[in-house]
């Protein structure tokens, strides 16, 4: 089975709107979504409501940068600081490009870093091309099964 | 010791010691010259008008009167002595047949040092007759020489033969000089003369000395008052000045609006305020240049006040300028050169000298010998101005004081204002950043709804709803780009400058292919490209001068769409202050009453239906220019084509304009 995308994203409209896009992509992925840093740290943990799920890391991670509680940096530099996490990608999703945070996402180890376009079908190609590329054409970690798209 | 009967013979005697003797001296005892005692015929007469005279000029007028009234000398005066040792009469009494000496001046050389001395320890000296004959001195103690007697103190002893000499040609046979002296200084004279030999009674002799000694007392007293109300008067106009000041902005240059008071405080003809390289001037002053160099010269010299009655025999640029032979400045700075300059201008003084001062008083064989003729000679003081009193100097002195407190006070003042606006600054990036990345994700989803009820629901909507929903798209869409534009204004703003050579020339090239590529092949085609062989190579930041120029260039295709065809020239531009690049397109112009309105931010001239765009393009021309410390202008004539360019400073003398950047 394919590896899923998590989805962290705390905004109910960015949320839809990225589902749909990402349902427009044709990716055969399943998409976990969840809303805010520590719930995403919870699920790649597996702790709390997550301690029983399946095994394994997901194919991407596409991570809000302003979340609750914990902060997408933050979820960031847990995850890179993490040995069993740390070779998830992850790719920043975020409203501008505030220089200090491309900066810091780097530092920390981002694979992308992408602003979410105001039309949407630039959205919707943005978000296709990013689950194109870390879900199906890059090379996943060891360990994972490499992405198919759905209708290949 | 009064008077001794010798031989039936009456003289009057005195004695003084000497180091090693008492010397008593004898001389024919004569009547008292007036009717009552001098001593009292004085304080009768000269003590209660010496309280009325209330200038120097008066006061000395008085005491050469009375000196006559007293002794009968024909010719009295009150003389002066500057301090190179020049005499000047100040006040004269004389009968006719006297020539007169009022206002004149006698060189130092007529009363050498030498004899100024002896005017300071004896200060009373008759002689009575030039002619007189010379009598040797007798020992009658063996072993005591004449040689061995110290006679500087004696009354009776000969004069020096030059003296004689001087009196003569004088026409003068009697002459008695009285000291005025102050504070153990030789002030000046009285000095009397008389065609004729004039003896003089001892209580004379001893009125004309107190008369000597009351005029000094009354001399020092009014000098001292004077200076006290001088210095009260000035005081006040420090005051008044320093007051005015602390209720302006306190910046040195509103100085110049006192200006009367400025002059008044050191009697000046002109003033000026030199902060670093700017010059404000009031009055007689030399030009800006001059009172630069000047500032310049005097700054070097690290002193709090400098002064001088002579300015060009110590600054050689200042011969140029003849209205500030004077100069009085005050440094307000250690740092920085922030001077106030007061200017007198040469006082081209005709001075009465008896005698030419100029030439030489010493002959061959080293004596000094007066002068053979009087006449009065005239002479012109060049390059030199009336000198500054002590008092004014003490007013300057005072004056900078309380001025550094002015500007020390404004100095903190505005470094608290400057640090409030640098935080109110950076209060309002954040705000303006925030506000636009807070607006950013309701314009994104407000256009990903509409795009999806037009995507999916398209065959159920009405032709109305689908035109209003195309509305709404095309609104949020436009919202968005206003929204990405002003982050992009505020980030142009906060990154960092990193300058290298960048060859404009290129960078026109490129963009010229990346706007042909953008526009409709139709419109392209019709577009005829100027583009100058010799665009600079500018010292810029390549990504934020690309900006720019795309801008520039992106306008002109812009504006010039309707055009068939579009003409668009590029073309470099050098000045003295760097280089740059100018764009001109022969499209739709502008009126060039709004050009100041151009640049700013949302300012647009146009309506959007008529030519798209956000209105934060030439914002950031401008902002990115002016952040290298360049210029930008733009020409516009409506309907005949808009010309927009800038420069940059060139990488030498880019130092100075890196320093006003804010931080990045």
């Amino acid at each position: 089975m394919l590896k899923p995308i998590l989805l962290v994203e705390d905004d109910k409209r960015d949320l839809e709107l990225t589902l749909i896009a990402l349902e427009r992509s044709q990716l055969a992925n399943d998409v976990v979504i969840v809303r805010d840093g520590a719930e995403a740290l919870d699920y790649l943990r597996r702790e709390g409501e997550y301690t029983g799920r399946d095994e394994g890391n997901p194919a991407v991670v596409l991570l809000d940068l302003k979340l609750p509680k914990v902060t997408g940096l933050e979820v960031l530099e847990a995850v890179r600081g993490d040995s069993a996490l740390s070779s998830i990608p992850i790719v920043m999703l975020t409203s501008s490009q505030e220089e200090a945070d491309v900066v810091k996402s780097y530092q920390l180890g981002v694979n992308a870093y992408v602003v979410k376009p105001v039309a949407f079908d630039h959205f919707v190609s943005a978000i296709a091309d990013l689950g194109i590329f870390w879900a199906v054409l890059n090379e996943p970690p060891p360990g994972s099964l490499r992405a198919v798209r759905r209708n290949d | 010791m009064g008077q001794v009967t010798v031989d039936s013979l009456v003289f009057d005697a005195s004695a003084h010691r000497s180091a090693a003797h008492c010397i008593i001296e004898f001389e024919p005892a004569r009547a008292v010259d007036l009717a009552e005692n001098p001593i009292y015929s004085l304080t009768r007469v000269f003590l209660p008008h010496l309280q009325e005279a209330t200038s120097l000029a008066q006061l000395c007028r008085l005491a050469a009167g009375e000196m006559k009234r007293l002794t009968g000398f024909g010719r009295c005066l009150i003389y002066r002595f500057n301090e190179a040792g020049d005499g000047e009469v100040l006040a004269e009494d004389r009968d006719t047949g006297y020539e007169s000496y009022a206002g004149h001046r006698f060189p130092s050389a007529d009363i050498p040092r030498q004899a100024r001395d002896l005017y300071l320890l004896n200060q009373f000296r008759l002689i009575a007759d030039a002619d007189y004959l010379p009598v040797p001195l007798m020992s009658v103690t063996a072993g005591l020489g004449a040689d061995a007697i110290d006679l500087s103190q004696a009354q009776l002893r000969s004069v020096s033969p030059i003296h004689l000499e001087y009196m003569r040609n004088m026409g003068t046979l009697a002459s008695m000089s009285v000291s005025i002296v102050i504070e153990g200084r030789l002030w000046g004279l009285i000095s009397c003369h008389d065609h004729g030999p004039r003896q003089l009674s001892t209580p004379t002799k001893l009125a004309c000395d107190h008369l000597g000694q009351l005029l000094a007392l009354q001399i020092r007293s009014n000098e001292t008052t004077s200076a006290v109300s001088d210095g009260l008067v000035l005081r006040q106009i420090t005051l008044a000045i320093v007051s005015r000041l602390s209720e302006s902005d306190g910046t040195l240059q509103q100085l110049i609006r006192e200006a009367s008071l400025l002059l008044r405080l050191t009697h000046a003809h002109g003033a000026a305020v030199v902060l670093d390289d700017k010059v404000w001037s009031v009055g007689e002053v030399p030009d800006e240049a001059h009172i630069q160099a000047l500032a310049h010269w005097v700054s070097g010299m690290g002193v709090e006040i400098y002064e001088s009655s002579a300015l060009a025999s110590h600054f050689d640029a200042a011969k140029d300028f003849c209205n500030a032979a004077g100069v009085l400045a005050v440094s307000i700075s250690q740092v920085h050169r922030h001077l106030i300059i007061w200017f007198r201008p040469e006082l081209v003084q005709t001075v009465n000298w008896a005698g030419d001062p100029r030439k030489s008083a010493v002959s061959a064989d080293g004596r000094i010998h007066p002068r053979a003729s009087f006449a009065s000679w005239a002479e012109e003081i060049r390059g030199q101005s009336k000198p500054w009193s002590p008092v004014e100097l003490g007013a300057v002195a005072e004056l900078r004081q309380a001025l550094i407190g002015i500007v020390l006070r404004r100095a903190e003042e505005l470094a608290a204002i400057a640090s409030e606006l640098g935080r109110v600054n950076k209060e309002l990036e954040a705000f303006s950043y925030t506000v636009s990345h807070d607006l950013r994700a309701p314009m994104r989803h407000i256009a990903g709804y509409v795009d999806l009820v037009l995507d999916v629901e398209s065959k159920t909507l009405s032709d109305r709803a689908r035109r209003y929903l195309g509305q709404v798209k095309e609104a949020s869409t436009f919202a968005g780009q206003l929204v990405d534009a002003l982050l992009d204004f505020s980030r142009m703003s906060r990154s960092a400058l990193k300058r290298k050579a960048v060859d404009s020339g290129l960078l026109v090239d490129s963009l010229v292919r990346e706007l042909s590529r953008y526009d409709r092949p139709e419109r392209s085609a019709r577009i005829e490209w100027d583009i100058a062989s010799d665009l600079p190579t500018l010292h810029a930041d390549p990504l934020l001068l690309q900006v720019a120029v795309r801008n520039l260039m992106a306008n002109a295709t812009k504006y010039s769409r309707h055009r068939s065809p579009a003409r668009i020239a590029v073309r470099g531009i050098s000045r003295e202050e760097g280089d740059g690049i100018e764009v001109e397109d022969n499209g739709v112009g502008f009126q060039m009453k709004y050009v100041d309105k151009l640049f700013g931010v949302f300012q647009r001239l146009h309506q959007t239906e008529e030519f798209e765009g956000t209105g934060i393009g030439l914002a950031n021309v401008k902002r990115i220019v002016e952040r290298h410390g360049g210029t930008v202008w733009a020409h516009g004539e409506v309907d005949r084509g808009a010309r927009f360019g800038f420069v940059i400073p060139r990488p030498d003398t880019q130092l100075s304009a890196q320093r006003g950047e804010p931080h990045a």
